[in-house]
């Protein structure tokens, strides 16, 4: 029954690319101090959207309206054709990466553990994982090229891994959206490329639809199909080198924006 | 001291107290919840001194009792955006002065209130046990059935919010399992030395293995050894028996410590001796 909306939504045969998240006028606000102000954008299936602004831009309060953690004040949002409250059944289809997961290094927890933990909810409250979700889980495992390190601890993985290792638990779903808020920061140069070059193939292989969040301006004109730029309002949507080479970029950072030179490194942690 | 009823209602009800103690003292210890249980359990006073003043079972009140400040320690560190500790700080000692008054007015400062304090496990009647035997179950019973959303939960609250949990309902779930937990706990320790239960066995499982069911199962093996042998030395050497208990737990805490994986300490002293 409740798979039936998201089934219905991609089963539909559509003439033109579906839009899996939809946004309109949105305004939402944190602590009565409003973020974000009149947004409208959509996001068409299969797509890779980098989002970029300047620190306490609203970036990561735009994912988690999408999510439907925060209401927002106005306007709609759609996400695979369902409202916010319709989705919170639905969200094992949303794979999510937050900025920093904040976990003790020490959690007794292995790779294995920490990924079957994406599965809690199609595992369903009072029930035990089933041969299926454990076959789910070395599968996303696999794909995130950990294979081998399931049985390690969590804590005892690089950095790169440990991101790998939460992307994986974002894909152990029947994932259709990707909402990665900057999943890549604090990563050197290598452990950053690997993981942009795995999310590139899993968005090609599975078509999933990818809201990628970051400074990283140099990655996201690399591997994004659009670019929206945000601070409190919409600035800018459109192709990367649209967006990149608009003068209203420098608006939208209030600062001189010189991408080419490596705007990544200005990238800093929390807004 | 087998063959005294008194021993062997002491041994079945401090074992049951035993497991459950060490079952949530894992989560106590990955989520940080040791001063949560320390507010928890001073509060029970409070609740102790009204079932004193009132008349009704102290266990009955300051079940009640300790339930709704393990809510409110909840409620207000999420809604009032004051911080955990500050709120524990807070009720803690309210709910104590609270008691200390209730009691001072109806003269109830008693052999009854000690025992209440420090804990009275050779005084346990079968009634006592049964109550200890059904809240055990019940205890278990929510960590069993919510395991993976408690995990998921003291791992990373934010994704599991993000994946439609019901962490709230679990968090709270959580604390009061822990308040009700505390009060039958309060037979065997006492009020006053009823949060080491509530995290040395958990701490100690932490050391000896680092995934999560080996630490448990060990905080479950070190929570029971520790107190059925406390209760021998305290009936032996004729001494608290519940503070008899929390020196065992330190004891083989501080074995753990030798012993942990983490800190290869015996391999070292291996090395050096050979």
């Amino acid at each position: 029954m409740r798979e039936c909306r998201v089934r219905e939504f991609f089963g539909k045969p559509a003439g033109a690319p579906r839009r899996v998240i939809v946004l309109e006028n949105v305004w939402a606000s944190l602590d009565g101090r409003t973020v974000l102000e009149g947004i409208t954008f959509s996001l068409n299936e299969g797509t890779f959207l980098g989002v970029i602004g300047p620190n306490g831009a609203g970036k990561t309060t735009l994912i988690r309206v999408i999510l439907g953690l925060i209401k927002p004040d106005k306007g709609v949002v759609r996400v695979m054709g369902m409202s916010p409250g319709e989705l919170r059944h639905e969200l094992h289809h949303i794979g999510y990466m937050p900025q920093q997961v904040l976990f003790d290094p020490r959690f007794p927890v292995s790779v294995y553990d920490v990924v079957m933990m994406g599965r809690t909810c199609c595992i369903g409250t009072l029930r035990f994982p089933r041969n299926a979700d454990r076959d789910a889980v070395m599968e996303s495992i696999e794909v995130a090229g950990l294979r081998g390190l399931e049985k390690r601890p969590i804590g005892e993985l690089s950095g790169g891994q440990q991101k790998r290792a939460f992307l994986a638990r974002a894909l152990c779903l029947e994932t259709r959206i990707l909402l990665l808020d900057e999943p890549t920061s604090g990563l050197d140069i290598e452990a950053q490329e690997n993981f942009m070059d795995l999310l590139a193939r899993l968005k090609r292989d599975l078509g999933l639809s990818v809201i990628f969040v970051s400074h990283d301006v140099k990655v996201l004109a690399r591997f994004a199909d659009e670019i929206v730029c945000i601070n409190r309002t919409m600035h800018l949507h459109g192709r990367p080198l649209e967006v990149l080479g608009s003068e209203r970029l420098k608006e939208a950072y209030r600062c001189e924006f010189d991408f080419l030179a490596g705007a990544g490194s200005r990238d800093k942690m929390g807004e | 001291m087998l063959a005294y009823g008194f021993a062997q209602r002491a041994l079945i009800g401090g074992a049951i107290i035993a497991v459950v103690c060490s079952l949530i003292s894992f989560f106590v210890v990955v989520r940080r919840l040791a001063f949560v249980g320390m507010g928890i359990s001073h509060a029970a006073f409070g609740g102790v001194a009204i079932g004193l003043v009132s008349g009704v079972d102290p266990i009955l009140t300051a079940g009640g009792f300790c339930a709704l400040v393990a809510l409110g320690i909840g409620w207000f560190s999420r809604k009032g955006r004051i911080h955990e500790d500050t709120v524990i700080g807070i009720l803690f000692a309210t709910a104590m002065a609270l008691g200390v008054v209730l009691v001072r007015m109806a003269h109830a400062y008693n052999l009854d209130l000690m025992s209440y304090l420090f804990g009275s496990i050779l005084a346990l009647k079968w009634s006592d046990v049964l109550i200890i035997a059904v809240m055990g179950i019940a205890a278990a019973g929510f960590i069993a059935l919510f395991f993976k959303e408690l995990l998921f939960l003291s791992f990373d609250e934010e994704t599991a919010t993000a994946s439609g949990l019901p962490v709230k309902l679990v968090y709270y779930g959580l604390l009061v399992t822990m308040a009700l937990t505390v009060v039958v706990s309060i037979k065997l320790v006492g009020i006053i030395l009823v949060s080491a239960l509530l995290v040395i066995p958990g701490a100690a499982g932490a050391q000896l293995s680092r995934n999560y069911r080996g630490a448990i199962i060990a905080a479950v093996v070190i929570g029971v050894v520790s107190v059925i042998l406390g209760l021998y030395l305290s009936f032996w050497y004729d001494v608290a028996s519940g503070a008899t208990i929390v020196l065992v737990l330190f004891g083989l805490f501080l074995l753990s410590m030798a012993l942990s994986p983490r800190r290869r300490y015996i391999q070292r002293l291996k090395r050096r001796v050979g």
